[in-house]
C-alpha cells in the first residue's frame, strides 16, 4: 500500500507541484492549506510522512510541528519542512524556536526543490534510514 | 553736616599707625638703602628670610654673597619708579621660596634722590607648586588646549595641540587650525568673543602633515577687565579616530543592508521559482502521459508565476518611482483584522499577545487595502520581533484605529526593546535593518512610501528599553481628494 503523506502549504501552485510529484512516485499525497486543516487529518488518520511549509496565515507551521513533536501518538511522524526561509539549502531551527529541548525537524527542503532529493528524502525518512 | 574743622591726628599717633601697618601687613617688608644694607624690616621678613640686622639685601634674600645679576631695587634707585618683580629666594631654613617683590621708591626730600627702597615680598611658593600642577595638567591632558586673543592669535598651546599641529604661538588660529588665510565662518570662538559664552562644534582641521583632523571644540571665556573677554579658552577633542570608526560602521551597515535586502528579496523569489518549477514539471509529466489536463494545469501555473515575477519586479521597482495608490472605499478596521489573523499566532508563539482596538462607529475610507495592509505587516512584525528581543516579559503589540474628525490614524504599539536614538533617525530613510538575515531593510522604507502616497505622514515615539509606538496618519480630506483624482484618472484610461 503506498505511503500517504500529508502535503500542508498556502500556496496552491506549491501544493499542486508537490502533489504531481508525489503521485508520479508512487506516493498517496494529501493536500490541505492551513495548520487546523492539517491537525484533523493527523488526528482521525496519521500520515506516514508530514511535508510542512512554514509561512501560513492562521497558524505557521512551527505551531504544528511543535503541536506533533509534543504529542506522544504523533511525535514519530517525519517532518520536511519545505519552506524559502533557508539560506544555501541551510535552516538556522533554533532561530525560530526558542526552546532547545524541541529535535529539529527530520529534513529540510528549500524552495525551489530538487524534486530527486525531495523524493530520495522521503524515502529515506519512510524506511527509517536516517540522513 | 558737620561744620567743626577736621582735628589733626597727632604726631604719636601717626607713628603708631604707621608702626601698626609696617608690623601688621600680610607681607615681608625691608628697607634697603643704595648699599644694599637691610635697614629695617618687620617681623614677617624675619620669620621668613631670618636676621637681617647688619646683612647686605642680596645675602637675606638669597643667601648670596655678592649683588643678584638682576637687582630691582637698583633699577628703583635709577629709575625712581615702583616696579613689581618675581624671584626665588631662600628662607632661613634654606628653602627655596617664589615670591613676588613690590619695590617702591623712598625718597627723604620731596624730589630729592631715591635714598631708600622699600620692598614688599609676597611669598608664591604654594601657588608657584599649583601653577606648575596646572601646566602639567594644560600639556598632558588627552586634549587640545588653545588660548587665543581678540586677534584671534594664539597665545598658549598646550603639549598635545604642538604635536598635532606644530609651533603655533602667536600664529592666527585659523592659520593653524585649517590652513585658512582668514577667519572661519561661524567660528565658535569668535561667538564666545562676542556673546561671553559657551559654544560648541564640530569642526575638521588641518594637521602639521596635512591630515585632516576633526575635533569637538568647546569655546569657553576669559572675562577681564571690565567684563569683556579678553581671551578665549580652546579645548578640542580629538575625534578623527571615532570619526573614521563611525564611517566604517555606516559602511558595513550599508553594504550589510544590501544583502539583507537581497536576502528578503530572495525569499520572495524562492516561492515563484518553485511554482515556475511546479509548472514546467507538471508539463512535463503531461508531456510524456500526452494528459492535456496536466499540460494545461502546468502551463497555466508558469503562466501565474511569470505574472507574480513582473509584479514582484514592478513593486520592488516602484520604490524609485511615485505611483498613485489604487485606493478603494473600504472599512480600516477589516485590515487591522486581518492582520490580527495572520500575526496572533506567530507572536502566541513567543508569548506576546496580539490585540486590535477598534472603535465602534468607523467611517469608509478610501485606502489602498494591499498597501495599507504591507505597512501593517511592517509594524506588527517589527513590534514582534522588538517584544522578541526585550528583557522584560509580559509582551503585547496593540493595533489601535483613531478615526476621528480630520484624521484617520493606525497605531502600533509594542512594549518590546525600543529604538536607540541613532537608529530612530535612520528608519525611514535608509534600508535599514536589526533583523539579521530576516530582514530585509525594506520594511519601514516601503511603509513611509506607502503612508506618503496616500497623503498621510508616519511617526514613531520609542525609547530604548521601553517600547515603541508607530503612527500613521491619513487627513479623511486628503484620502478623499486623492480618491477622485485617482477615480478621473481611471475614467481617463477607460
Amino acid at each position: 500500500m503506498s505511503k500517504k503523506i500529508l502535503i500542508v502549504d498556502d500556496e496552491a501552485d506549491i501544493t499542486t507541484y508537490l502533489e504531481t510529484v508525489l503521485k508520479v512516485n508512487g506516493f498517496t499525497p494529501v493536500v490541505v492549506n492551513d495548520v487546523p486543516a492539517a491537525q484533523k487529518i493527523i488526528d482521525k488518520s496519521p500520515p506516514d510522512l508530514i511535508s510542512l511549509d512554514i509561512m501560513m496565515p492562521k497558524e505557521s507551521g512551527l505551531t504544528l510541528y511543535q503541536n506533533l513533536k509534543n504529542n506522544p501518538k504523533t511525535k514519530k511522524i517525519p517532518v520536511i519542512i519545505v519552506s524559502g526561509l533557508g539560506q544555501e539549502g541551510k535552516f538556522d531551527f533554533y532561530s525560530f524556536i526558542n526552546d532547545e529541548s524541541m529535535a529539529e525537524p527530520e529534513g529540510f527542503m528549500e524552495k525551489p526543490i530538487d524534486v530527486d532529493a525531495y523524493i530520495k528524502n522521503i524515502n529515506m525518512l519512510i524506511s527509517g534510514v536516517k540522513k | 553736616m558737620s561744620s567743626s574743622k577736621r582735628k589733626s591726628i597727632p604726631r604719636r599717633l601717626t607713628d603708631t599707625i604707621y608702626k601698626t601697618l609696617f608690623e601688621e601687613v600680610p607681607f615681608c617688608v625691608a628697607i634697603i638703602d643704595r648699599d644694599y644694607n637691610v635697614v629695617e624690616a618687620n617681623e614677617k621678613f624675619s620669620q621668613r628670610f631670618g636676621n637681617w640686622r647688619g646683612k647686605k639685601c642680596y645675602n637675606v634674600y638669597k643667601k648670596l654673597h655678592r649683588p643678584c645679576d638682576e637687582c630691582p631695587s637698583e633699577q628703583v634707585f635709577e629709575e625712581g619708579k615702583v616696579i613689581v618683580a618675581d624671584a626665588v629666594g631662600v628662607d632661613k631654613e634654606g628653602k627655596p621660596t617664589h615670591y613676588v617683590g613690590h619695590v617702591a621708591p623712598i625718597r627723604l626730600k620731596e624730589d630729592g634722590p631715591v635714598e631708600y627702597v622699600l620692598e614688599m615680598t609676597r611669598t608664591v611658593t604654594g601657588v608657584k607648586s599649583w601653577q606648575q600642577e596646572y601646566q602639567i595638567l594644560f600639556d598632558r591632558v588627552p586634549c587640545y588646549i588653545t588660548v587665543i586673543d581678540q586677534d584671534f592669535r594664539i597665545v598658549r598651546a598646550n603639549e598635545a595641540f604642538r604635536e598635532s599641529f606644530g609651533d603655533v604661538l602667536n600664529r592666527y588660529c585659523y592659520e593653524v587650525y585649517k590652513h585658512r588665510s582668514s577667519k572661519c565662518p561661524n567660528c565658535p570662538a569668535a561667538k564666545t568673543f562676542r556673546d561671553g559664552r559657551v559654544h560648541n562644534s564640530n569642526q575638521v582641521g588641518t594637521g602639521k602633515k596635512n591630515q585632516d583632523i576633526h575635533y569637538a571644540v568647546t569655546t569657553s571665556p576669559l572675562m577681564r577687565s571690565g567684563g569683556k573677554v579678553a581671551h578665549v579658552i580652546e579645548i578640542s577633542n580629538d575625534i578623527t579616530a571615532v570619526k573614521r570608526l563611525e564611517s566604517q560602521v555606516i559602511e558595513a551597515e550599508r553594504l550589510g543592508a544590501v544583502g539583507q535586502t537581497v536576502a528578503g528579496l530572495a525569499h520572495s523569489i524562492k516561492n515563484i521559482l518553485m511554482g515556475l518549477e511546479g509548472g514546467k514539471y507538471i508539463v512535463s509529466i503531461g508531456l510524456q502521459k500526452n494528459d492535456k489536463q496536466m499540460i494545461s494545469e502546468g502551463w497555466e501555473m508558469l503562466e501565474r508565476n511569470f505574472d507574480k515575477t513582473t509584479s514582484l519586479v514592478k513593486d520592488f521597482l516602484s520604490f524609485s518611482k511615485g505611483r498613485l495608490p489604487s485606493l478603494k472605499m473600504l472599512n480600516p478596521a477589516d485590515i487591522i483584522i486581518e492582520i490580527v489573523d495572520l500575526y496572533k499566532e506567530i507572536a502566541a508563539l513567543s508569548n506576546i499577545e496580539l490585540k486590535a482596538m477598534i472603535p465602534k462607529k468607523v467611517r469608509k475610507a478610501p485606502l489602498d487595502p494591499d498597501g495599507i495592509h504591507t505597512c501593517l505587516t511592517n509594524l506588527v512584525s517589527n513590534a514582534i520581533d522588538a517584544c522578541q528581543m526585550a528583557e522584560q516579559k509580559g509582551n503585547e503589540v496593540v493595533i489601535e484605529l483613531i478615526d476621528n474628525r480630520k484624521k484617520l490614524i493606525f497605531q502600533v504599539t509594542d512594549n518590546g526593546s525600543g529604538i536607540e536614538y541613532d537608529i530612530k533617525n535612520k528608519i525611514f530613510t535608509t534600508f535599514f535593518t536589526t533583523k539579521g538575515g530576516e530582514g530585509t531593510g525594506l520594511g519601514l522604507l516601503t511603509t513611509r512610501k506607502i503612508v506618503q502616497e496616500h497623503g498621510g505622514k508616519i511617526t514613531v515615539e520609542s525609547e530604548k528599553g521601553h517600547g515603541s509606538c508607530f503612527r500613521m496618519e491619513f487627513s479623511h480630506k486628503r484620502l478623499l481628494k486623492l480618491f477622485e483624482e485617482s477615480d478621473i484618472i481611471k475614467k481617463k484610461n477607460n
